[in-house]
């Protein structure tokens, strides 16, 4: 019997990672822990391992052939890798499981024809403790419809040949552009979120484990997780729960569903928003609760958290979780990177970023000039 | 914070007009970046002022008012605007009498702010990136000024070239103090940085000078020589004639002695490559010790006073040591990706050690940067008492740099044609002003730490690490009002330098009273600068009322293995020579013993 392609959420446990890869391995385990995650299902990475035809095999393999020295050389060769894998169908077997799991998931959610998805990339080798390879693989949200999903799925595979994540495997490691079947696909129903953002279990800048910290923005996640504005930033004491600190950020912009362009786009955030903090106290509470119980039971380690506050629910119904990992700067050792932990996204050359700039740092810290 | 209202030590007995009798500056002519030197006004009593005896410690002459001018107002004003410090505009000074009292410019609007942190930025990485290039070219810059002024031959040179002379002359001394100012706010930034850092990945900020010591500075390479030729001197048999008699007719009698010849010529050749040295900064007053090697003389009939002597490089080796160990320790104690940000931090500051830079501009700064001023002041004073114009060529010094190029420019030649008269004018003052000097040097002891509105903080990170504006000086200084210093028995201040030390206490406040300090005792002083660290080989600790991590003292200590507490507000009020007292360097801690 052969393994299933295509899993339900509710069936995946955290010893699956080597299947789905440890991000929907571990958000399947926390709804299977009781917490609420969206519904979704995966395709797995062994599943999606050499659905490339011969053809268009041997042609990826002889452009790896050539060493790659500059940074434009590799660039137009992930754009050459990416435009041939999205021209590829995916076998038929493995379109047909996509299918049934979708119209599944759309009669369990109740959105029929119009349920919208969030399609990402689950990498089995993504954000393990050696190296981070968070942004390095793409999301794509607000995607409906099973032939816009199958698209994403493709493309989401095709994302391990983004010229950031060469760069980045040549510099971390990681299995050759060639040794695909690391990458699994998982699709999640969109949560329609009011505020969403991220939770660390601890001080991402200072590494202070007696202190959370939460960020967070109008809208879905992704403009938070992505670095595109300054989020709203509270700090929280780990030992009474209180929040320490409350900062509004230069939030100008958000992420929302755009109906015409059927995806979720960053947009300008509308200036009576754009004062207001994105959560309330008892939010920013209720979610460090949350964050500490999911980090006690994921062994203590330190974690950050994706949260989305759905914009109908009634609180606390309303908050989700979208993932979790291990936050990977403060637990990372000697050997992990040496980039502050923030929601910013990964440099694209990571070691061009120095450890420590005493000139930034001073202006920050010493100085206390706020930033702009 | 609390319910304490701010206290106030009024400035109003200090409020004058004139800066010393007969003067009252004209500021039309006269530029500044921020603020001048100024007598206090009534409007200085909003503000805090700290009374600088770290540097200045017995008052300063009319003439060093122009130095000071160059140097703390103009030179830090500059520097600070230069280099875009965010939050201070620089220092500033007020005379109470002929004393100085420091205060800062606060940056105090956010536009402000904002446009001097981005220049900051653009204007230090790249001298941080290279400091040892950039270093080399401005100390370069210096040292080919004193080749040109050092080799002129002033007594051969017309009025006119004289003058002319005297003029580049603080033209220099105002571009050195510019450079002293940019280097030092860069460096500042680095070290205030790396300070940060420590306390935020939860090591002691206080640790971080003492990471960067050990190393070798022109003074310390000097205080080794002295030590050197005192160990010397026993050797040749001529320990005798330093230890006892006047410094005055010190040469003839060492002359006269068997081995007395050779040591003089190693006497000599010591003072041939260190003796470009004032012995307080701005003070053009002050013979330099090309002039009058006495501070030299006496520094090594200090050393020979300790009989065991001082050995230099098992010192050094201990504090290298000590270094390596609280690296090696601080290490241990991080990790990840706070490994990476402290070893980055620690690199920066090896590469721009400004614990290094502290001591060793003052040998092409602060302690040089005067002598040509002075030399040509003295060679026109020279001329201007033969010519029957002033009594004595000193009499300079006590004419303000307007009055005198005001005079000059009239009448460069001193001809007599222009001018003949405004110099009887004048001379006519100088007895006054002489006076005048005399009576506030008697006063300076017993002046206030601090005058105006003592704040519950203060933002300027150079006043806190450098003269110690600490929260905890700050309340001690609002506070001592209360209990009076005589029932004081504890006193708490910066742990500057480790270990534990009892013993006698030796209270000086000034640096010409440093030779009453006996070996074995503990130094309990306003603050040290770089004259005082002779004694630093003879005490056995060493206590002060200002500083911080970074101030001369604390410095110096580590490099001599004595604990240190810095920036105690009171010690020189609550402690009396002969106390007995116990310093704990590691607890920042003074008891009164008895």
């Amino acid at each position: 019997m052969t393994d299933p392609a295509v899993i339900s959420l509710g069936d995946i446990r955290g010893a699956d990672a080597a299947r789905v890869g440890p991000k929907m391995a571990r958000l399947g385990q926390l709804a299977a822990d009781g917490w609420r995650v969206p519904d979704g299902y995966a395709v797995t990475a062994q599943a999606l391992d050499g659905w490339l035809p011969e053809a268009a095999r041997g042609e990826l393999a002889r452009m790896f052939s050539v060493a790659v020295s500059g940074t434009a050389e590799l660039s137009a060769l992930a754009v050459q890798a990416r435009a041939l894998i999205d021209a590829q169908p995916l076998p038929s077997r493995l379109a047909d499981a996509v299918a049934g799991a979708h119209g599944r998931l759309a009669d369990r959610t109740g959105h029929g024809e119009s349920l919208r998805v969030a399609v990402r990339s689950s990498a089995v080798s993504e954000d393990g403790h050696a190296a981070s390879f968070a942004g390095q693989y793409e999301t794509y949200l607000g995607v409906s419809g099973v032939e816009e999903v199958l698209l994403h799925i493709r493309r989401c595979w095709a994302s391990g040949f983004s010229a950031p994540a060469l760069a980045y495997r040549s510099r971390f490691g990681g299995p050759s552009p060639l040794r695909v079947h690391d990458l699994a696909v998982g699709v999640l129903e969109l949560v329609d979120a009011r505020s969403a953002g991220v939770a660390f279990t601890l001080d991402p800048v200072t590494g202070d484990r007696s202190t959370l910290v939460v960020e967070g923005n109008w809208g879905l996640g992704e403009s938070v997780v992505s670095g595109h504005v300054t989020p709203d930033h509270w700090t929280v004491d780990r030992a009474s729960g209180q929040v320490l600190t409350a900062r509004t950020g230069a939030k100008r912009a958000w992420t929302a569903y755009d109906a015409a362009a059927g995806r979720a786009v960053l947009a300008p955030l509308p200036d009576e928003l754009a004062a207001q903090m994105c959560l309330t106290d008892e939010e920013v509470r209720y979610l460090c609760a949350q964050a500490v119980a999911i980090e006690s039971a994921a062994g203590g380690v330190p974690q950050d958290v994706e949260w989305a506050v759905a914009r109908d629910l009634p609180f606390p119904d309303s908050v989700f979780f979208l993932q979790h990992r291990p936050e990977t700067t403060w637990t990372g050792g000697p050997g992990g990177p040496a980039r502050p932990a923030s929601a910013a996204p990964a440099p694209p050359e990571p070691e061009a970023e120095p450890a420590f700039d005493p000139v930034q740092y001073a202006l920050r810290n010493v100085f206390k000039v706020p930033e702009k | 914070m609390s319910g304490d209202s701010p206290r106030t030590f009024p400035v109003d007995e200090f409020v004058k007009e004139e800066l010393y009798p007969g003067y009252r500056q004209a500021f039309g002519s006269q530029p500044f970046v921020a603020g001048p030197v100024r007598p206090f006004s009534l409007a200085d009593n909003e503000r805090y002022w700290l009374r600088d005896s770290l540097h200045f410690s017995e008052g300063m002459v009319p003439a060093s008012i122009a130095t000071l001018d160059d140097a703390q107002t103009w030179g830090a004003q500059l520097g600070a605007e230069i280099v875009g410090v965010p939050p201070t505009r620089g220092s500033v000074n007020r005379l109470a009498g002929t004393h100085v009292y420091l205060g800062t410019i606060d940056v105090d609007t956010q536009w402000q702010v904002q446009a001097r942190a981005a220049r900051f930025g653009t204007y230090v990485s790249p001298i941080l990136a290279d400091f040892n290039a950039y270093w080399t070219m401005r100390a370069g810059e210096l040292t080919a000024a004193y080749e040109h002024f050092d080799h002129l031959d002033l007594t051969a040179m017309s009025p006119a070239e004289l003058w002319t002379t005297l003029k580049d002359a603080y033209a220099f001394h105002r571009r050195a103090w510019f450079i002293h100012f940019e280097v030092m706010y860069v460096l500042t930034a680095n070290y205030l940085a790396f300070y940060a850092l420590a306390e935020e990945i939860g090591l002691s900020g206080a640790q971080v000078s003492s990471f960067l010591a050990g190393e070798q500075t022109f003074y310390s390479r000097t205080d080794e020589e002295l030590w050197r030729l005192a160990g010397r001197a026993r050797e040749l048999g001529v320990d005798a004639a330093l230890l006892h008699g006047s410094p005055l007719d010190m040469r003839a009698r060492i002359a006269a002695l068997g081995g007395g010849a050779t040591w003089l010529a190693e006497l000599d050749a010591f003072l041939a490559v260190y003796v470009q040295r004032m012995e307080e900064t701005c003070r053009i007053d002050i013979p330099s010790w090309v002039e009058d090697p006495t501070p030299a003389l006496y520094s090594i009939g200090a050393f020979l006073a300790k009989p065991a002597g001082f050995d230099f490089n098992v010192a050094r080796a201990a504090a290298i040591a000590e270094r390596d160990q609280q690296i090696d320790e601080a290490r241990r104690a991080v990790n990840g990706a706070d490994l990476a940000r402290f070893n980055a931090a620690l690199a920066s500051n090896q590469a721009a050690n400004f614990a290094w830079w502290n001591e060793e501009h003052n040998y092409l700064i602060d302690r040089r940067a005067g002598i040509p001023v002075r030399r040509a002041t003295l060679e026109l004073g020279a001329r201007l008492a033969d010519a029957g114009r002033v009594a004595d060529p000193t009499d300079l010094f006590y004419l303000f740099k307007p009055e005198l190029f005001e005079v000059m420019e009239a009448d460069p030649a001193v001809s007599g044609s222009g001018g003949g008269g405004r110099w009887a004018d004048l001379a006519a003052m100088v007895p006054d002003r002489r006076a005048y000097f005399e009576y506030w040097r008697e006063r300076g002891p017993s002046l206030p730490t601090m005058l105006g509105t003592i704040p519950d903080t203060v933002p300027d990170p150079i006043m806190i690490e450098v003269f110690g504006l600490s929260g905890h000086f700050l309340e001690t200084l609002r506070g001592d009002g209360a209990s009076g210093p005589a029932a004081v028995t504890e006193i708490r201040g910066f742990p500057a330098a480790k270990g534990t030390a009892e013993g006698t206490a030796r209270v000086i406040t000034t640096v010409g009273d440093l030779h009453l300090v006996q070996p074995g005792e503990i130094l309990v002083c306003g603050g040290t600068t770089t004259e005082w660290t002779p004694a630093f080989g003879i005490i056995t600790a060493c206590v002060c009322d200002t500083g911080g991590s970074l101030t001369h003292a604390a410095i110096v200590s580590r490099e001599y293995g004595i604990p240190c507490v810095v920036g105690t507000a009171i010690a020189t009020q609550v402690v009396k020579t002969g106390d007995r007292i116990r310093v704990d360097g590691r607890a920042g801690t003074v008891q009164v013993l008895a």
